[in-house]
C-alpha cells in the first residue's frame, strides 16, 4: 500500500522475498556495483579488480555458496556439523571422477562440465542423505561429534585411494571450469582462460571510464559464480519461508515440540542435510577446480570450522548475514597482513602508529613486547597463527556480546533508525 | 397480472429519497471493485469491496424481512465497531426500520433498560459477554426481543436459549428469503419518507437514566452536509472522497462516530479501517495511516502522553534530536495559535526544517503522516493538548456539537482556528446564545425530531419558539466564534455567589499526561477542591524511574512522591486561575473509575452524582 508500509491487506506482502522499496533499491544499487567490481570500474575501488583481489573475492564467492548451505543446516534447520569439509570433499572428488582425465593411478571419465557439476551436489547430497539418520538419533554435542567422524574418516579415505583424490603430497589437477557439449570438443565459454567472455561481450568499451581489450579469467570466474552465489542464495531465501523451510526452523526451536505439531523431524533432518551437502558438493567442487589442484590433507577439520566461524560471525539462519560473514572471514587474513605490514613500516618510519608497531610487533629474540613476528621463522606467532588467533578470538566475542553475528549488528544499526525518535 | 410481476420485480430506486442504505447500494453499483471497508483479522486488513458490502446488507436486509420486521420497529446493536456492525446497521436502514447501538460497556442493568425503553426486536450482540446481559436476564425482561444474532460463537454454541441465533445462520436465512423475494427489499426503500426515524441514539446520561434520540433521514442529510461537507473544513477545500482513509475506533453507537465513519462511508465514500479494538488503537493508527482522523479529547490526551512517555526513553542522541524537534514545536504551535491555524514564514521555515529531523518520523509513529484533516470532539479538550498538535504539522480541528442535532452546531474552519472555542456556527444553521442563561441554542434541520417514548422531555429539550437547548453554556469571542463555558447543570456556585465553571479547571489539568479524570466540586462551598485519579500507566512509568516501590492503583495515588507530584500538577493550573477558582485542596481517588461501577457514562465521563455519593467523605473531609 503505497504511504502506509505496514497496511498488510494480503500475506504475500509480509511472505515477499524483498517486502520494502528500501530493500529492493538497495539491491540492485549493489547487483550494479557487483557488476562494475571485476571491470576495475569501481570508483574509488578499482584496485578490487585486481587479480590478487579478484583471486580473492572469488574464493570469498565460492566459500559464500558452501556457507549457504552450512547455514541452511546450522542456523534454520539448527543441527550443528563440523563435517561441512567431508562434504565439499565428496564433491569435489566426484567432479574429478566424472570431469577429470584419468592416467595410469587415476581415473577420469573426462566428462565435460554440465555433467560434472551438478554431479558434485548430487553426490554429496546423496551421502548427505546417508549421514542424516545418525542426527535423527542424536543431537547437539554428540552430533557435532559423529560429524566431526567425517572429516577424519573422510581424509583416511581420501589419503589411502590415490585413484580417486591422486598422491597424498600431489594431489591431482581438477577439470577447468568451461563449459562444452561433449568431451574432446571445444569449450563454448570458458571460465578458465583469458579472452572474451562471450562473444560480443568484449572489448568493453561502453563505460566512458573502462577501457579493458578483453576479460581476464578471473573476473569470468567471478561472474560465473556470483551467478551461482545469486540464484543459491535466492534459493536458500525462499526455502527458508517455505514449508520445508519452516519445518526446519520448527525442529530447530524444539525438535520434540515440532513432531508433535506433527513436523516430520526425521523427514526435515534428511531434507536439511541433503540440501545442505548439495550446496558444499556443488562448492568443493567448483574450489577445487577454480584452485586447480588440492591434495587431500586440504579437507581438514580447520576448514570445517571456518564454515562454522562464517555462519557465526555472519548471523546464523540469515542469508545476508552468511553473505557478509564469508567476505568478513575471507577478507579478514589479508586485512591482518596488510595492517601488520603497514604497522612495521611504521616502526622503521618513526610514523604516528610506531609506538603501536612497538607493542605489536616482534622485532628482535630479546624483543619481549610484541606479539607477532614477521619473519616465518622468528619468534613469536607467525600472521598465520595470528589470524587463527584472532578467529578464535572473534567466535568468543560474537557469541556472547552478539549472538546474531555481523546481522545482528545490521539489525541494531537499523532498528535505531527504524524506531526513531522514539527507541521501541 | 400486473401485480404478481410487482412482486418480484426490483424497482427503479433512482427517483426514492437517498438513505444511506440507497447510498451504499449506489456505491456498489457504480464502483463495485472499490474497498469500502478494512478489518484486520489474522494479523491482515482483510478487504471489503462496496459490491461485497451492498450483497451483506442486502442479505441481512432480507433476513430481517424474514422475521417479520416492519418499518419503524426497532433493531438493536451491542458490540465493539465491526462491518458486521455497519450491515446489521444499513439492513435496518434498507427496511426502513430504526436501528440503535448500545456501548459495548453498558453492563447489564443498562442494557436490559435500553432493550426495553427502545422495544427491540431483533438484537445483534456481538459475543458471549453482550449474549450474557440479554440471556442471563429473568426470561420475561425482554419480551419484544424475537432473536439474538451473534457473531463471535466462542462460548455461547453451548447455551440452549432458543432465541440464539449465529450470524451465518441469519445471513443464510436471508439468502433464503433473498431468493424467495427478490426486490423485497428494494420496494419498501422505494417508499421512505425523509422524515422517518432512522436511528435512536441514546444520550449518555450523566444524570438520569439515558433517553433515546430519533434522528430522522433528513437529520443525517442535514448533518453530513454541515459537519462532514462543509467546503471550508479542509485546506484547500478539497472534501472527504473515495481516496480518503479513516479508521472506524470510536464506538458506532455515539453521533461522532456514527457521523464520521458509517454515515461518511455512504455519503463520501472514504475506506473505512476496522481497529482491531480500542487497545489497540495507537498501533492500527500506525499501519492505516488515516488521512482523516476525529478523535475524542482522551484519545488526544493519551496520544500527548504516550509521546512524552516514549520520547524520555530514548538515547541520548535521540533525547537530544527530540528536544530540539520538541522545542520547534512549542514555537510553531504558538505561531499557529496566534494566527488563527495558519502557517507564517517563520514556522513554515521551522517545521522545514525539523520536519526530516523529527516530525516526519514522529507523525508517522503515531500514525498521523498523512493526516491531512484531524478533529476534536464530543468532550472539551484541554487548548494546550491541541496546541501541542498543531506544532507537529498536525491541521487540528475542535468541533462542538450533540446528539439532539446530529452534532451540528459549530466548527473550526480551515485558516479560522481560535484554540480554544469550538469554531464557528456552519453555514446557514440557526445558532443563538440564550442571553439570559448563556445557554447555546440550535435550529436548523439536523435538530431531533424528539426523545424516543418521552414527549414531555422532547417539550422541555425545545424552547417555545421551537430552539433546541443544548445545556451547554456559551459565550461569543470576537462575535464569531463560539467558547463554551460549562454544561448549565455543572456551573458551580460558591457560597460566596461566584459562578465558576469546573470543566474549564478540569481539562486544564488533565493536559497533564498524569492525570486522568477530574472533578472539581465546590457547589456551596468556601473554596474549591478536586478529586483527582492518576493516569495508571504513565505515573506508574513515572514511579518506576524513580524506584518509587508500589503495588495497587490506590496504593500508587497515595506515595508521597506521587502527591507531590501532583500538587506540582495543581499549582501550575492554579497560576493560570483567578484566586477564587483556584484548587485549595485534592484528594486522590482510591480507585479506576469504570462504566461497570456507574462512575463514569458509556462516554467516560464522569457521573457528578453518583461521585458525590460515593465518595462523599472524601469530599467532606476537603472541607473540615
Amino acid at each position: 500500500m503505497r504511504g502506509r508500509p505496514n497496511l498488510h491487506t494480503k500475506y504475500q506482502f509480509e511472505m515477499g522475498l524483498f517486502p520494502s522499496t528500501t530493500k529492493r533499491v538497495s539491491l540492485v544499487l549493489l547487483g550494479v556495483l557487483a557488476l562494475l567490481l571485476p571491470l576495475s570500474a569501481l570508483p574509488l575501488f578499482g584496485f578490487l579488480g585486481d587479480a590478487g583481489w579478484m583471486v580473492m573475492i572469488n574464493r570469498a564467492l565460492i566459500y559464500a555458496i558452501a556457507a549457504l548451505g552450512l547455514n541452511l543446516l546450522i542456523g534454520v534447520a539448527g543441527q550443528i556439523s563440523l563435517g561441512h569439509a567431508f562434504f565439499m570433499a565428496v564433491g569435489a572428488y566426484t567432479a574429478v571422477v566424472l570431469g577429470g582425465e584419468s592416467g595410469r593411478t587415476v581415473w577420469g571419465l573426462g566428462l565435460p562440465m554440465w555433467i560434472w557439476l551438478p554431479a558434485a551436489g548430487v553426490a554429496a547430497a546423496l551421502v548427505g542423505i546417508f549421514i542424516a539418520p545418525t542426527a535423527v538419533r542424536v543431537r547437539g554435542l554428540y552430533l557435532a561429534f559423529v560429524t566431526l567422524g567425517l572429516v577424519f574418516v573422510g581424509q583416511f579415505l581420501w589419503r589411502n585411494l590415490g585413484v580417486i583424490a591422486g598422491g597424498p603430497t600431489t594431489g591431482r589437477p581438477w577439470p577447468k571450469l568451461e563449459f562444452a557439449l561433449w568431451k574432446g570438443m571445444d569449450p563454448i565459454v570458458s571460465f578458465a582462460t583469458d579472452g572474451p567472455l562471450w562473444w560480443w561481450l568484449t572489448p568493453i568499451d561502453w563505460l566512458p571510464w573502462v577501457q579493458i581489450e578483453e576479460m581476464s579469467r578471473h573476473a569470468k570466474t567471478y561472474f560465473f559464480v556470483l551467478f551461482l552465489v545469486i540464484v543459491f542464495g535466492l534459493i536458500a531465501k525462499n526455502l527458508m519461508r517455505t514449508r520445508v523451510g519452516r519445518s526446519w526452523a520448527a525442529i530447530r526451536d524444539r525438535d520434540i515440540a515440532a513432531e508433535v505439531m506433527g513436523v516430520a523431524e526425521a523427514k526435515g533432518k534428511t531434507q536439511a542435510f541433503a540440501i545442505s551437502s548439495f550446496y558444499a558438493g556443488l562448492a568443493g567442487a567448483i574450489l577445487a577446480s577454480v584452485v586447480g589442484r588440492i591434495i587431500p590433507e586440504s579437507w581438514n577439520l580447520f576448514f570445517s570450522i571456518e564454515f562454522v566461524v562464517i555462519v557465526l560471525i555472519g548471523g546464523a539462519g540469515t542469508v545476508a548475514g552468511v553473505l557478509m560473514g564469508t567476505f568478513f572471514v575471507v577478507m579478514m587474513p589479508r586485512l591482518v597482513e596488510e595492517a601488520t605490514h603497514w604497522l612495521a613500516t611504521q616502526v622503521t618510519e618513526s610514523g604516528p602508529f610506531a609506538w603501536l608497531g612497538n607493542v605489536i610487533i616482534r622485532s628482535s629474540p630479546d624483543d619481549y613486547l610484541g606479539i607477532v613476528s614477521l619473519e616465518a621463522a622468528g619468534p613469536g606467532l607467525s600472521i598465520f597463527q595470528l589470524n587463527v588467533v584472532l578467529f578464535g578470538v572473534l567466535i568468543i566475542v560474537f557469541l556472547i556480546v552478539e549472538p546474531l553475528g555481523l546481522y545482528g549488528i545490521w539489525i541494531k544499526v537499523r532498528n535505531y533508525w527504524k524506531g526513531w525518535p522514539f527507541t521501541y | 397480472m400486473t401485480t404478481t410481476l410487482d412482486r418480484t420485480e426490483v424497482p427503479d430506486l433512482s427517483d426514492a429519497f437517498p438513505t444511506v442504505a440507497w447510498r451504499i447500494r449506489d456505491w456498489a453499483e457504480r464502483t463495485p471493485d472499490r474497498v469500502a471497508i478494512r478489518e484486520k483479522d489474522f494479523g491482515i486488513w482483510q478487504e471489503m469491496t462496496s459490491s461485497e458490502l451492498w450483497d451483506h446488507v442486502l442479505t441481512a436486509a432480507h433476513a430481517m424481512l424474514a422475521f417479520g420486521i416492519e418499518p419503524g420497529q426497532v433493531t438493536s446493536i451491542h458490540s465493539e465497531d465491526r462491518p458486521e456492525w455497519l450491515i446489521f446497521d444499513f439492513a435496518s436502514v434498507a427496511i426502513r426500520a430504526i436501528c440503535t447501538g448500545l456501548y459495548p460497556t453498558n453492563p447489564m442493568a443498562e442494557v436490559q433498560y435500553l432493550l426495553g425503553d427502545a422495544a427491540s426486536i431483533l438484537h445483534f450482540a456481538e459475543d458471549q459477554e453482550q449474549v450474557d446481559k440479554v440471556v442471563d436476564a429473568p426470561a420475561d425482561a425482554f419480551p419484544t426481543i424475537k432473536k439474538i444474532i451473534y457473531v463471535e460463537p466462542r462460548g455461547i454454541r453451548v447455551m440452549t436459549d432458543s432465541r440464539l441465533m449465529f450470524w451465518d445462520d441469519f445471513m443464510e436465512i436471508g439468502r433464503e428469503h433473498r431468493e424467495a423475494n427478490p426486490g423485497a427489499v428494494e420496494r419498501l426503500m422505494a417508499d421512505v419518507d425523509p422524515d422517518e426515524v432512522v436511528t435512536l441514539i441514546y444520550t449518555s446520561g450523566t444524570t438520569g437514566p439515558p433517553k433515546g434520540s430519533m434522528l430522522t433521514h433528513r437529520n443525517v442529510e442535514f448533518g453530513v452536509e454541515k459537519v462532514l461537507n462543509s467546503p471550508d473544513r479542509f485546506q484547500g477545500g478539497r472534501g472527504e472522497g473515495v481516496d480518503d482513509e479513516k479508521l472506524t475506533y470510536l464506538p458506532l453507537c455515539h453521533v461522532a462516530e456514527r457521523l464520521f465513519s458509517a454515515w461518511s462511508l455512504a455519503y463520501n465514500g472514504p475506506i473505512l479501517n476496522f481497529a482491531e479494538s480500542i487497545e489497540t488503537v495507537q498501533a492500527d493508527l500506525r499501519e492505516v495511516q488515516p488521512t482523516i482522523f476525529f478523535a475524542v479529547p482522551r484519545i488526544w490526551e493519551r496520544i500527548h502522553a504516550g509521546i512524552h512517555i516514549k520520547l524520555q526513553d530514548g538515547t541520548r542522541f535521540k533525547r537530544l534530536i527530540s528536544a530540539f524537534g520538541l522545542k520547534l514545536g512549542v514555537y510553531i504551535g504558538r505561531s499557529r495559535v496566534a494566527n488563527n491555524g495558519n502557517f507564517t514564514l517563520g514556522s513554515r521555515i521551522a517545521y522545514w526544517i525539523g520536519y526530516p529531523l523529527f516530525f516526519r518520523s514522529l507523525r508517522e509513529r503515531i500514525g498521523l503522516r498523512h493526516c491531512r484533516y484531524a478533529s476534536s470532539g464530543a468532550a472539551a479538550i484541554a487548548p494546550e493538548v491541541l496546541q501541542f498538535f498543531m506544532g507537529l504539522g498536525i491541521r487540528v480541528y475542535e468541533l462542538y456539537g450533540m446528539t439532539e442535532n446530529t452534532a451540528v452546531a459549530t466548527s473550526n474552519f480551515d485558516g479560522r482556528v481560535k484554540l480554544g472555542t469550538v469554531g464557528e456556527p456552519y453555514d446557514g444553521i440557526g445558532l443563538r446564545i440564550d442571553e439570559e442563561t448563556g445557554e447555546i441554542q440550535t435550529k436548523h434541520a439536523a435538530n431531533f425530531v424528539g426523545y424516543w417514548n418521552r414527549p414531555e422531555a422532547t417539550v422541555d429539550t425545545f424552547t417555545e419558539d421551537g430552539w433546541l437547548k443544548t445545556g451547554d453554556v456559551g459565550v461569543w469571542v470576537d462575535g464569531t466564534h463560539v467558547k463554551i463555558v460549562d454544561r448549565i447543570k455543572d456551573i458551580i456556585i460558591t457560597s460566596g455567589g461566584k459562578n465558576i465553571s469546573p470543566s474549564e479547571i478540569e481539562n486544564s489539568l488533565k493536559a497533564s499526561p498524569y492525570i486522568k479524570v477530574v472533578m472539581v466540586i465546590g457547589d456551596g462551598r468556601k473554596y474549591l477542591t478536586a478529586m483527582i485519579g492518576i493516569e495508571y500507566d504513565v505515573v506508574g512509568d513515572w514511579a518506576l524511574r524513580r524506584k518509587i516501590p508500589y503495588t495497587t492503583y490506590r496504593d500508587l495515588g497515595e506515595k508521597p512522591e506521587v502527591l507531590k507530584l501532583i500538587q506540582g500538577v495543581v499549582n501550575a493550573t492554579n497560576e493560570k486561575f483567578a484566586h477564587i477558582e483556584q484548587i485549595k485542596k485534592f484528594s486522590m481517588i482510591p480507585k479506576e473509575l469504570d462504566h461497570e461501577d456507574g462512575e463514569l457514562t458509556a462516554t467516560q465521563k464522569v457521573k457528578r452524582s453518583a461521585m458525590t455519593e460515593m465518595f462523599g467523605d472524601l469530599v467532606e473531609s476537603m472541607y473540615s
